[in-house]
């Protein structure tokens, strides 16, 4: 299937200007339109090696990232995201073109897709079982998640656990993984090879910027992953590294709190939030290195 | 003479038990409530029918739980709040 970096030279803007560029993340085809050049860098870098979406023109999900044309857009020029031909956001500054686009992206599944029970929550898998991270921002769940799928994981989500209600598997939908103030310089120094994009400034995150996802997880789009493990990480400066278990019943609680639409699906939420906590070893995990993080994970995934 | 408590109208006790808690879905409500054995063992009996507040305290005593009718009508005032069960007139 042809992926976005195979596209002829002037391609991907022309698509993106046109009728739009399908993007295939996963479970979902989502259309971009834009000619902000932000964007069109943006998507060019981080979404290199993803197939593009079929050519009926299907899509889940319809993007356009347009300049308002309001009197702003000579003073401070500003960025307007349509989902479906609405605005669901206000507009936000030019520079932060492209991460509106990555949080509109977010905002369109964890907003929509109820076939699944979607947690806000990293995950990672390797040997075929998944270990999710649950966590509310500033616990360090991206910056881990990060370092662990450039040491052996495979990045299934940063930020969206998709677990399929018919049959309790976790859906792939690896995207660029979202750095924010220092866990980027953080990540630059700890992964020298990787691709970054651009960092962007006072956003309401603060600083932000995205991590290309591995190649190797993108070529494994269609493989849904058994859960195993759910990790509640906190990160703490100076602490020292420990991993405790987590009771069943609070884990399924506690995960629940972190879940979009745990309440939306009533009772199939609580059905599907009972069978993943049944399945799965829980943990509370602190941690002050990453390279304690990527040792404790190893342990975890060894064979018993 | 002692209050006579049924389950709300609708629940299913719909649950799921590990290391002696439980976890209970409540289908008025959509909540999520972290009960223990000793609430949980009186839903059950009150899932059997309605039953007043002395014979669900023997009830508990006879499977085990140690519960005092105090004690009792708290867990069944706490179980109220929740609409997980109402007195009956």
């Amino acid at each position: 299937m042809l992926t976005v970096a195979q596209l002829p030279a002037g391609q991907l803007a022309a698509r993106l200007a046109g009728a739009g560029l399908t993007l295939q993340t996963g479970a979902f085809v989502t259309r971009l339109q834009s000619t902000i050049p932000s964007v069109v860098r943006g998507v060019a870098l981080m979404y290199a090696d993803y197939p593009l979406g079929p050519d009926d023109g299907y899509a889940d999900f319809h993007l356009r990232m347009v300049r308002p044309l309001n009197w702003r857009r000579w003073l401070r020029p500003q960025v307007q995201l349509l989902a479906d031909g609405l605005a669901p956001f206000k507009p936000l500054p030019l520079a932060q073109a492209y991460p509106m686009f990555e949080w509109g992206l977010n905002w369109c599944i964890s907003s929509r897709a109820h076939s699944y029970l979607m947690l806000h929550a990293a995950v990672v898998e390797k040997h075929g079982r998944a270990a999710i991270l649950p966590a509310p921002p500033g616990s360090g769940k991206s910056t881990l998640c990060a370092a662990l799928v450039h040491h052996g994981w495979r990045l299934l989500s940063d930020e969206l656990t998709m677990v399929r209600l018919e049959d309790g598997l976790i859906a792939p939908m690896p995207r660029p993984i979202s750095l924010k103030n220092g866990s980027i310089e953080l990540m630059r120094a700890a992964l020298p090879t990787a691709l970054f994009s651009p960092p962007v400034h006072d956003t309401n995150k603060g600083t932000v910027a995205h991590l290309r996802a591995p190649a190797d997880s993108i070529v494994r789009l269609d493989e849904a992953a058994r859960p195993a493990w759910i990790v509640f990480p906190r990160y703490e400066a100076g602490a020292a590294v420990e991993l405790q278990p987590v009771a069943k019943a609070r884990a399924h609680l506690r995960t629940a709190e972190n879940a979009f639409n745990y309440s939306v699906l009533a009772a199939r939420g609580f059905d599907a939030m009972a069978a993943l906590i049944e399945q799965s070893d829980c943990y509370d995990f602190r941690y002050s290195s990453l390279a304690d993080g990527i040792a404790t994970f190893e342990r975890l995934a060894a064979p018993p | 003479m002692a209050i006579s408590w049924r389950l709300c109208p609708g629940q299913q006790l719909r649950r799921r038990q590990w290391d002696g808690e439980c976890v209970l879905y409540n289908d008025l409500s959509g909540d999520t409530h972290l009960i223990g054995a000793d609430a949980l063992e009186l839903l059950l009996a009150l899932h059997a029918g309605p039953a007043d507040t002395d014979n669900l305290g023997r009830h508990l005593r006879s499977a085990g739980m140690a519960a005092d009718d105090a004690e009792v009508a708290t867990m069944l005032e706490d179980l109220e709040r929740l609409a997980l069960v109402e007195a009956v007139c």
